[in-house]
């Protein structure tokens, strides 16, 4: 099924230079902290916790997201804490390029790769890595640690792997998220 | 290879799943050639394909699905450490990850090795402190194995390691104790140095002697043949070592159980396969199971379709024939709700992959459709050449004016590398799911010059399977393929009282000039005929 045409209200996002789109009815926290590829959309009601960074240092990339990602309504992304030799500290966080992370979907990894689709009301624990080529389904929880290996589909609570991804999923999903990126469009 | 929620979906979502008639795999099946091709049958689960699954022989100029490749191995890996494992080695470690990496027995989560002289890590905001700060344990062996998920950890079986590293070599070596392990190689030693007594033998293919335990197979096997059968007689009988132990009291204890939850689940079962215990404490870790990176083969030619990099943490492809970049890709465009014997226009997106132009003939069984009635109004059509700018670079590619107005009958759009065009939909009676098959055939230029065998050998292929009508292979320059598709559109519900018939509910903005459309759709399908 061809996904239809996205219209949100011209006021309510901002574009970038770089032809982010960001919904002002998101919580951007940290904002300095924060790296957007371009062509990315985040909308109402995502929160992005860039201010949750290590104690100490200078400036620093807390929560680095590449080009064509989507967080739908009501994601959060949270970077990764750890007490480490009795000393707490957050980690950051990278995404990768084409990288969908679905409604209410809370995402706490250490990285996420390229061509991934997170589905909704998902919980990515925390360091978790997702590697480039990956499908995570509606409602899963990946547990902290988790290594998710490229061309898996992982499903369930704990999540585990249920089946193998196609070899074309990257033409898949580069296809998917330029395809909503062009379809989402301004409406007065 | 689909996972059975897989199938379940495809049932609720609109689909287009792509056949594949599989010619190496149905060489009996004279009689369910693709001229009866048919919906109903319960076969057809397991020969459609949605196209992503699908790879294309570009030697055969056919479909190829899952089922006619055939699989290579190229390399081992663990799912968890990602440490790519010599083939060698595969085998003695059991196909196992043989580093630190363990799967929990409750809930198959990934277990990490924890010390027990220091304190846990801080327990997680989600669930209270209420998990004991472990203590030295009674071995005095400081680490074991712990699950975050769950909160299993190996202390309760007793289960704790000197040291973090090599812990599966630890474990291997009471997988070794096991009766089943045990008789196994007590039976390959028996059989052994009646195999090396056989001359190897070069029977099967170099690939397969690379599959751990193929090679004495192929010794076996090939050299039986070959050879004399005399030798093989002459081994002693074999005598089994293992005895099985019935487990005393295990039958009464699952008469008197009261709680299901006090026995294992079926998946915990599975996971421990060599005894497949009935008592929690009996579960142990497993090692983690090795992934596989695969060559994948056309069945009939023996031409690489996939070749992945062998490294373990590439994605990417040697070589990656895919249906996606070969064959037309067809997608539902708009999908207006089917109502019971009212006459619905839905829209469906033919997009083209390949840089040369194709034309498509469109054909559907009308009589053998129980659903209801199909009118494709444009049969024919052309799709311009792939161009990967089009699709998304375009400023306004939203914007209806960039569309190009429709010229012909039936087609709803042409943009870029794609032509949507209109199909009629009349549901005869209430169904779960409205299907119907559609056969496509596309022509496009062939610009190799020793194409023209190729072109014989597919038109003869395809002779028998291409509907009637059209004269677009005539020309030897061109190649032709045809495929059956099945459409799913979802229900047909009941029309709201007072609602005539003969409505058409149609896409949103329909091209000037539709008013003929219906009328004249039926003279489109008397030029299929
Ligand atoms: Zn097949
Ligand atoms: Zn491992
Ligand atoms: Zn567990
Ligand atoms: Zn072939």
């Amino acid at each position: 099924m061809e996904p239809p045409i996205v219209y949100y209200p011209r006021s309510e996002y901002i574009e970038t230079d770089t032809g982010n789109k960001v919904s002002r009815k998101s919580v951007i926290c940290g904002s300095q902290n924060i790296i957007l590829g371009g062509k990315t959309i985040i909308q109402t009601e995502c929160v992005i916790r860039g201010d949750l960074r290590r104690t100490g240092g200078g400036h620093a990339v807390v929560v680095a997201i590449g080009r064509y990602c989507l967080l739908a309504r009501g994601s959060i992304i949270r970077p990764p804490y750890k007490t480490y030799k009795g000393i707490f500290s957050y980690y950051p966080m990278k995404i990768g390029d084409h990288v969908t992370i679905g409604e209410g979907s809370i995402v706490e990894a250490a990285t996420i790769g390229s061509f991934v689709h997170i589905g909704k009301n998902c919980v990515i624990g925390r360091f978790a890595i997702i590697k480039d080529c990956c499908r995570i389904e509606d409602n899963t929880v990946i547990p902290p640690n988790t290594v998710v290996p490229s061309f898996s589909i992982y499903e369930g609570s704990p999540g585990v792997f249920v089946d193998e991804l196609p070899e074309c999923v990257q033409d898949l999903y580069e296809s998917k998220t330029k395809d909503y990126y062009a379809k989402f469009q301004p409406k007065d | 290879m689909s996972s059975p929620s897989q199938t379940e979906i495809r049932h609720i979502r609109p689909y287009v799943h792509y056949n594949c008639s599989c010619p190496d795999v149905n060489i009996s099946l004279e009689s369910e050639n693709e001229e009866t091709f048919n919906i109903d049958s319960p076969r057809i689960q397991f020969s459609t394909f949605s196209i992503s699954k699908l790879y294309f022989c570009n030697d055969c100029h056919q479909i190829r699905c899952p089922r006619c490749v055939q699989e290579e191995i190229v390399s081992y890996y663990c799912p968890n450490c990602l440490f790519e494992v010599p083939t060698a080695s595969v085998k003695s470690e059991r196909n196992r990850c043989a580093r630190n990496c363990f799967q929990c027995p409750i809930c198959q989560n990934t277990l990490s090795v924890l010390p027990s002289s220091e304190p846990q890590p801080p327990p997680s905001p989600i669930s209270p402190t209420t998990v004991p700060v472990p203590t030295v344990s009674a071995t005095g062996a400081p680490y074991y194995l712990s699950c975050g998920v769950c909160r299993w950890d190996s202390q309760e079986i007793g289960m704790t390691f000197e040291k973090a590293t090599g812990l599966a070599l630890q474990l291997q070596r009471t997988e070794d104790e096991r009766p089943d392990v045990k008789e196994f190689d007590h039976l390959k030693d028996h059989f052994e140095k009646h195999m090396r007594l056989n001359t190897p033998s070069t029977a099967l293919p170099s690939s397969l002697l690379s599959i751990p335990g193929m090679s004495s197979f192929s010794n076996r096997y090939g050299g039986m043949v070959s050879n004399n059968q005399q030798k093989s007689d002459d081994i002693v009988p074999y005598e089994a070592v293992a005895k099985v132990e019935i487990e005393s009291g295990l039958v009464d204890d699952l008469v008197q159980l009261k709680d299901v939850n006090q026995i294992t689940t079926l998946t915990q079962r599975i996971n421990q396969l060599s005894d497949q215990p009935y008592k929690v404490e009996r579960l142990q870790p497993q090692r983690i199971h090795l992934r596989t990176k695969r060559v994948k083969r056309c069945r009939s030619c023996r031409h690489i379709l996939i070749k992945p990099e062998q490294k373990a943490q590439s994605t990417k492809f040697k070589i990656k024939l895919v249906a996606l970049n070969n064959i037309p890709k067809i997608s539902i465009a708009s999908l207006p709700k089917l109502i019971l014997n009212q006459r619905t226009q839905i829209v469906l997106k033919f997009s083209n992959p390949l840089d040369e132009e194709i034309s498509v003939d469109l054909t559907t069984q009308e009589e053998t459709n129980e659903c209801g009635k199909v009118d494709i109004l444009a049969p024919h059509f052309n799709i311009t050449p792939y161009d990967g700018l089009w699709e998304y670079e375009e400023p306004d590619l939203i914007a209806s004016k960039s569309r190009t107005a429709p010229n012909s009958i039936g087609i709803y759009e042409r943009r870029g590398d794609s032509t949507s065009i209109i199909v009629e939909i009349t549901p005869l009676s209430e169904v779960e799911e409205f299907r119907f098959p559609l056969l496509v055939t596309y022509t496009c230029k062939n610009n190799e010059n020793d194409g023209a065998v190729t072109e014989e050998k597919t038109l003869d292929e395809t002779s028998s399977l291409k509907a009637t009508g059209g004269d677009s292979t005539a020309d030897e320059s061109t190649r032709t393929l045809s495929f059956w598709t099945v459409i799913g559109l979802g229900p047909v519900i009941k029309p709201p009282s007072g609602v005539s018939g003969t409505l058409v509910s149609g896409p949103r903005s329909e091209p000037s000039g539709s008013k003929g459309v219906t009328s004249r759709g039926s003279s489109g399908n008397s030029n299929r005929k």
